[in-house]
């Protein structure tokens, strides 16, 4: 599904080279649920990026859903994102001029979707994060963890393959952290793989799988078999 | 185009500076359109033609001051050396220089008697060759007889039996058929009876910003002053070099006065509108200036805008937007602000004209030039947005990923 093979991303300066990614490889099959560590500045999020077709690597190979992503113009690589890609970022990253409504519609603009349909999938992704009555308010009316749920229905909105989670619970409570992981899990159990970035060893733990970035390179990777996660309603809201 | 609904919503939340630049905007075509329409008057004032044959014509002043001055044969010898000069094709004393901004009005009425209603007139006494020394187009009727040429002696009130006037006057004496007034008596001085024998297309009145500077006469009269003028028309190509010929040719032969103010008529056109250029140009600065204005201002609310959402560009592109998305975005929440400009300008454009034509007597305002200038707004507009624009649209979508 996400097949990443001897990735290298080198950001050039006049004086100096840095070396992001050093023989990257990475293979992530459909259903899993993975979550990368790894201390400031391993690479963590410029795999990431590159991951999202946020940002392209300079060698190697990577296919997304067998497509040979290094090929595709910028165009194609924004439809790629809407269509296949949901995000989820630290800051949230709401569009603070839009309420809840506006905000989970966006994607879905992008998606050329018939009104009648948007309204459907915005007020079923809001109901699921347990966000329907809120979807007339701004972000800023809304705490932490409420911003990032509506963050993920945003992201699951469009119906994507993967989500990418940047440090998802980064900026939340530990209650609020909870809340949010118990949601994704929920996410990664209906189908949708995912990939979260975390500082948290205690969440990465939860994931099925978790691999470890440093100097740019996978330097460890450890397949969490079982694990207990309650992953009822009352446990996400 | 499928986020205007958003964009909309997300402009109404963030107003002040929108509504701000939408102001500015109206401004600007309020007082674009307005000063465009003024320009286009005066430019139009300025190409009226005066009915002369202005490349070929000069004039001069001859100012006496010897006590044993005889006028009227001095004038015949004068007019005689400037018709016999190779290469003029005719002169003429004449009182008052058309354009120049100083000379005679009468009124003319059809009807005699102090309660009658007269049109003015500017007066322009001259012999039987003006016709021919003006340059002037006779539509009907028919020029002076030598015969008709009188002497007019200082401080007389009395008037000539035949006059020669302009179309435009016959028209205001005879709206209905400015032909008949040929033959027709009318009436100078309240009283005195004055025959139309000849009516010529066109010769311009002294004051440009007169409303009747089309309505002229021509009376035949030669006159005594001690500062006359004399207008000398050239064969083509040749006033330039003959002025400086008559004018020595003229002070030599006579002493007694002094040859000066060598003028020609494309020099006193230049002059008489020198003021209509000055504000033209003032105008043009100002409509040039003010649309330089707002058209920096979009694009610095447009920059202030991009760089105070540049993560949320980036996220909009994390989340699939692609360039021509980010760009359309803001050329479309441009679009929505110029268009409320326009909406604003075009109603103060409108309303600022009515109070023009109100004050100042003009004309309306041609509803084309507010088209024009709408579309001109959209297009700098457009102009102005488009760099910031280009700028939103290559930010990177990675942007989205970073924390600060």
């Amino acid at each position: 599904m996400l097949s990443m093979t001897n990735i290298s991303k080198v950001f050039q300066t006049d004086e100096i080279q840095t070396h992001a990614l050093r023989d990257f490889s990475l293979q992530v099959n459909e259903g899993d649920f993975v979550s990368v560590t790894g201390p400031s500045g391993s690479g963590k999020t410029t795999f990431l990026n590159i991951a999202g077709l946020l940002e392209t690597f300079t060698s190697g190979s990577f296919l997304l859903d067998d497509i040979n992503v290094s090929g595709l113009n910028d165009k194609q690589r924004s439809r790629f994102r809407n269509e296949k890609i949901g995000f989820i970022f630290q800051s949230f990253n709401l569009i603070p001029d839009l309420n809840l409504f506006d905000n989970v519609d966006v994607p879905l603009r992008y998606l050329g979707l018939k009104g009648k349909e948007r309204k459907e999938r915005i007020e079923h992704h809001l109901d699921m994060v347990g966000l329907a009555s809120r979807m007339k308010h701004l972000p800023s009316q809304l705490s932490g963890g409420q911003q990032q749920r509506v963050a993920i229905a945003r992201a699951l909105a469009t119906h994507p393959r993967f989500l990418l989670a940047d440090e998802p619970t980064g900026n939340l409570d530990t209650h609020m952290a909870q809340s949010v992981m118990s949601l994704l899990e929920d996410i990664n159990t209906k189908g949708t793989t995912i990939i979260m970035v975390t500082h948290d060893n205690e969440l990465a733990k939860r994931a099925s799988r978790k691999i470890q970035i440093k100097d740019g390179r996978v330097s460890e990777l450890d397949k969490v078999i079982d694990h207990d996660i309650d992953v009822s309603p009352q446990a996400i809201a | 185009m499928n986020e205007i609904a958003l964009i909309f919503r997300a402009l109404l939340r963030n107003k002040v500076g929108a509504i701000l630049i939408s102001l500015q905007i109206a401004l600007t075509l309020t007082i674009m359109v307005n000063a465009v329409f003024m320009m286009q008057e005066r430019h139009a004032q300025m190409q009226r033609p005066s009915g002369l044959d202005e490349a070929n014509l000069f004039y001069l002043s001859n100012t006496i001051f010897a006590t044993d001055y005889n006028q009227e044969v001095a004038l015949r010898d004068d007019l005689e050396l400037l018709r016999n000069t190779p290469g003029v094709v005719d002169a003429i004393q004449i009182n008052a220089i058309p354009l120049s901004g100083g000379g005679w009005s009468m009124g003319l009425q059809t009807e005699p008697g102090e309660n009658q209603s007269s049109a003015g007139v500017a007066v322009y006494m001259v012999d039987d060759h003006a016709i021919h020394t003006l340059g002037l187009e006779l539509l009907s009727g028919e020029n002076f007889a030598e015969t008709d040429i009188q002497w007019r002696e200082s401080g007389t009130t009395r008037w000539p039996a035949k006059t020669i006037v302009t179309q435009a006057m016959a028209k205001e004496l005879y709206p209905d058929d400015w032909q008949s007034a040929l033959g027709k008596t009318v009436y100078i001085s309240q009283t005195q009876p004055i025959q139309i024998i000849g009516i010529v297309r066109a010769l311009q009145a002294p004051w440009n910003g007169w409303n009747g500077v089309e309505r002229s006469m021509l009376v035949p009269y030669q006159m005594e002053t001690s500062n006359s003028r004399y207008m000398i028309r050239t064969e083509p190509g040749r006033r330039d070099e003959l002025m400086p010929i008559i004018e020595k040719a003229l002070a030599q032969s006579n002493k007694g006065r002094i040859i000066r103010g060598l003028r020609t008529m494309e020099e006193t056109r230049e002059r008489s509108y020198r003021g209509h250029n000055a504000v033209n140009k003032i105008l043009t600065t100002v409509v040039f200036t003010l649309t330089l204005i707002t058209g920096f201002g979009i694009v610095g609310l447009a920059m202030f805008s991009i760089n105070r959402r540049t993560k949320q560009i980036g996220t909009r592109r994390a989340l699939g937007a692609s360039r021509s998305q980010i760009m359309g975005y803001f050329l479309i929440e441009n679009l929505m602000i110029t268009t409320l400009g326009v909406v604003i300008g075009s109603a103060g454009a409108i309303g600022l004209n009515i109070w023009l034509v109100n004050t100042f007597t003009l004309s309306p305002i041609n509803p084309v030039l507010v088209v024009i200038g709408i579309a001109c707004i959209y297009l700098v507009g457009l102009l102005a947005v488009l760099y910031p624009a280009r700028k939103a649209a290559n930010i990177s979508p990675a942007i989205a990923t970073r924390t600060a």
